[in-house]
């Protein structure tokens, strides 16, 4: 066990792209080529998505997901461009087990950041206070910790940080937006500036304890004790906001391994999708996996609000169950995925992706690895064999003997519910009907 | 979502037991047939998204106002063309068909509603209209919340809500009811092989409770589960023997109210369905697109409603249309209109009391361009909710709201 956590938290370097494979740009404004905009959102979510999948450091992209639904910012929103996307995919990704005060300084100087709280608008003359007040609600303090005056006083220290889209889309300062006067904050005077804010918030007890409870709920179970939080927020301002550290606490705890915690979480869409490929052995995600994503619930790079993805109960409905149980169904099947998402495209905003993704590509097969690979030993003469290395690769046998019975008689017999023997005629296809079927046990839904 | 973790703690026997399903479908056409005991009881309400940010201006248009011409000068519609329902005001062309609704009084429009604050981010404006709270982020929808309300002590139904769509809007999002998305009959199942079919039936039916560990989570995939399956296996049969007495437009959104309409007939007690229409986001070339997309909404609510009173079950369906944003007042340079705020919201059906309500907002007092809103978007609701569904609105919508006279 404590082998394989070495293993997760140090990173090896990697040789997958630290950029989307082709042209993300785009005209903005009213003139804007739909059909190019789209492309370029698929690419960019193509290039994450597979980053996932083929990543040597899974916990690297694992704290990726878990930035990126914290520091909220939404791809297209705001003039948010794709590339701005990436930067701060990777900013999330170069300071993934880093130190969590600097990269809430990195952050706040942030292009997508900037546009998405609005901070290109917060001027001296006329304060715009999206930003700090998402910096302490749901970036670092917490309701509760902090005033309205607080929220007003510290707007004026970020004035002046703008983005210059003629310049490479990058962070600047103007100073002539910026209000330089004296500001109180959290108790203390000065002329802040953004940088003075966000040490100020650093050295509030409040903070690491928001930060302990966010970092249980991903990784423990989501409704954590209050003991359980006051003990990681201690190693984390001991640790100085080290988030490594921490996650070697969590990684390494009696807790984390309770019967508590086990199977404790609703897989986000992207765990299961990534999870279900990994399953099967795919080398690549295919661009109706994006589709499918969106179907339930979760648009890489455009969370729902800036309070990110809730998770938990709100991941699970009739739709996105059944949604979630087509898509695992087409890819183990390996049909065209765009079948599984083949309901009439009506949506709300969120079905953007859908649309473009509907739009191309999407009859490729799920690239996965041959069915005889996935139980490779198995022999041919034996399906209850079959079944137990189907459930182990899936829910690691967490199935009840009602289910697993469900599963075997699968394997033995036909549609009309006669008989049969596995053979080199049938094997592969009863493979991948049995992993089908293992797929939509209730317990894969969960990690 | 505490709420929805103590449901999940205390539901052990889930809210669909795949044996109770049956039953619990009879009880539930049982308790619609019922009707009229309990105000509210036997009604439904639809909620139309006009997504994207429908042009108020475009859509009811105020003709007599020469402001309008100036700030529309090349968008507008002719006062000749507009279908007039009195000397200053009357509707696109395009929604000619709906004006023997308006004549029946069976269509009342609500002018200049919105919220405080608005926000212009399509996202975030949809989000508030959806959730019914301006000043917070909530994770719940006014609908859904109604439905919890509603639902409570009685017999759980798999079709309290539906959504036609491919995600769950999050208008139907609830603590307790799970509300089923249906983008069309052939979707809404389990797609595997007819060879997996018996034991996805199986597995996905509720095969097999006992699992050797503990998971507050299990229970509800599993409810969930059972729920999506019976849903998906029953709503064929309870609309395969619905003959539409007209026929829809062959576009999704008619063809979403004719499921709509076989659904409401199977009488299975649906208390708030949801449909989108959409893009409305007409920031180039405003009139092609959105005459286009007025057009099915007139057909199609006009279809739907002839289809109904066909079905004599016209009265029991009130129809409310919301946009996240009205329009800019002046058109831009790309024959379109960027993102504003207040909008008229439509009404229909044979609880309507028919009409104008509010004044249109003034073309020349705004606010930063845009339109200023009178009518809070939430006392609409809270008028549905009351003099419609016939439940308090104070426990949906947070705290109480004027009420309107439209129903």
């Amino acid at each position: 066990m404590g082998h394989a956590v070495d293993r997760l938290v140090h990173f090896v370097p990697d040789s997958l792209p630290a950029q989307p494979q082709g042209d993300i740009s785009y005209q903005f404004g009213p003139n804007a080529d739909v059909m190019q905009r789209r492309r370029a959102y698929v690419l960019t979510g193509l290039w994450w998505v597979n980053r996932m999948l083929q990543t040597p450091n899974p916990l690297q992209e694992k704290m990726v997901y878990f930035w990126s639904n914290h520091f909220t910012s939404g791809i297209g929103q705001g003039g948010i461009s794709p590339q701005m996307m990436v930067n701060q995919n990777n900013l999330f990704r170069s300071n993934a087990l880093g130190d969590y005060a600097r990269l809430t300084h990195e952050v706040s100087r942030d292009p997508a950041m900037l546009l998405y709280l609005n901070n290109n608008q917060n001027r001296a003359q006329l304060p715009n206070e999206n930003y700090a007040r998402e910096l302490m609600e749901l970036f670092s303090l917490g309701v509760g910790n902090y005033t309205e005056a607080d929220i007003r006083e510290s707007a004026r220290a970020f004035t002046g940080w703008t983005v210059n889209r003629r310049f490479g889309e990058t962070a600047v300062f103007n100073p002539r937006f910026h209000d330089d006067g004296s500001k109180t904050f959290l108790g203390r005077t000065g002329n802040f500036t953004g940088d003075d804010i966000v040490d100020i918030i650093m050295q509030q007890p409040a903070t690491a304890k928001y930060m302990a409870r966010k970092f249980a709920r991903a990784f423990i179970y989501d409704d954590p004790e209050p003991e359980l939080v006051n003990a990681l927020a201690d190693r984390f301002r001991a640790a100085r906001y080290d988030v490594g550290v921490l996650m070697n606490v969590i990684l390494r705890s009696n807790v984390f391994y309770s019967d508590r915690a086990y199977r404790a979480i609703v897989k986000t869409p992207l765990e299961l999708v990534i999870g279900a490929h990994k399953s099967l052995g795919a080398t690549r995600v295919e661009p109706a996996a994006l589709a499918a994503l969106d179907r339930m619930g979760q648009t890489p790079m455009r969370p729902p609000n800036v309070a990110g993805w809730p998770g938990g109960a709100l991941w699970v409905n009739t739709g996105t169950l059944l949604m979630r149980v087509n898509y695992l169904n087409q890819l183990a099947l390996a049909k065209s995925a765009a079948a599984a998402a083949g309901n009439t495209a009506m949506g709300d905003g969120a079905t953007m992706m859908d649309d473009m993704a509907s739009q191309q590509a999407l009859r490729m097969p799920a690239n996965v690895a041959d069915p005889s690979q996935w139980v490779s030993g198995v022999k041919m003469d034996d399906p209850a064999g079959l079944t137990d290395r189907v459930l182990w690769m899936t829910v690691q046998g967490d199935a009840t003997p009602q289910q697993r019975q469900t599963i075997l008689s699968y394997v033995q017999t036909d549609s009309v519910g006669n008989k049969v023997s596995l053979s080199m005629e049938n094997f592969e296809e009863k493979v991948r009907g049995a992993m089908s079927l293992a797929f939509a046990l209730p317990a894969y839904q969960l990690s | 979502m505490s709420n929805r973790r103590q449901f999940i703690v205390q539901s052990i026997g889930g809210f669909a037991g795949f044996l109770a399903i049956d039953s619990i479908f009879a009880r539930a056409a049982r308790a619609a047939a019922a009707s009229g005991a309990a105000a509210g009881a036997g009604r439904s309400l639809l909620v139309v998204n006009l997504q994207g940010g429908n042009d108020g201006l475009n859509t009811l248009v105020p003709f007599g106002d020469p402001q309008y011409y100036r700030v529309r000068p090349t968008i507008n519609v002719a006062a000749s063309d507009v279908v007039r329902l009195d000397s200053e005001i009357g509707l696109n062309p395009k929604l000619a068909p709906l004006k023997p609704l308006f004549d029946q009084q069976r269509m009342a429009i609500l002018q200049g509603v919105h919220y405080p604050n608005p926000n212009l981010s399509h996202f975030r404006s949809t989000e508030i209209w959806q959730t019914a709270a301006p000043d917070k982020y909530v994770d719940t929808g006014w609908a859904g919340r109604y439905l919890d309300f509603a639902g409570r002590g009685t017999a759980p139904n798999l079709f309290a809500g539906v959504a036609v769509g491919p995600v769950l809007p999050k208008i139907m999002v609830a603590d307790k009811t799970d509300v089923p998305t249906i983008g069309d009959l052939r979707g809404f199942r389990f797609n595997g092989t007819r060879d997996e079919q018996a034991e996805a039936d199986k597995i996905l039916g509720g095969d097999g409770y006992k699992y050797p560990f503990q998971s507050p989570y299990l229970s509800l995939v599993q409810d969930v589960e059972n729920h999506a399956h019976a849903a998906s296996t029953q709503l064929p049969h309870m609309v395969a023997g619905y003959k539409p007495a007209i026929e829809y437009p062959k576009t999704p959104f008619g063809q979403g109210l004719n499921l709509i309409a076989g659904i409401i007939n199977a009488n299975v007690g649906t208390k708030v369905f949801y449909i989108s229409l959409g893009s409305f986001d007409t920031h180039v070339g405003q009139r092609a697109a959105q005459d286009r997309l007025l057009d099915q909404l007139a057909t199609g609510i006009s279809a739907f409603y002839q289809d109904l009173a066909a079905h004599k079950v016209d009265d029991r369906v009130l129809t409310m249309t919301f946009s996240e944003f009205g329009r800019r007042v002046e058109e831009n340079a790309n024959r379109g209109t960027d993102h504003g705020t207040a909008a008229p919201m439509f009404l229909f059906g044979g609880g309507v009391k028919g009409g104008l309500y509010g004044d249109h907002p003034s073309l020349t007092d705004l606010d930063y361009g845009n339109l200023k809103w009178h009518t809070d978007f939430r006392s609409v609701y809270a008028t549905v909710l009351e003099r419609w569904l016939g439940v308090g609105s104070q426990p949906v919508l947070g705290s109480q709201f004027s009420t309107m006279n439209f129903v």
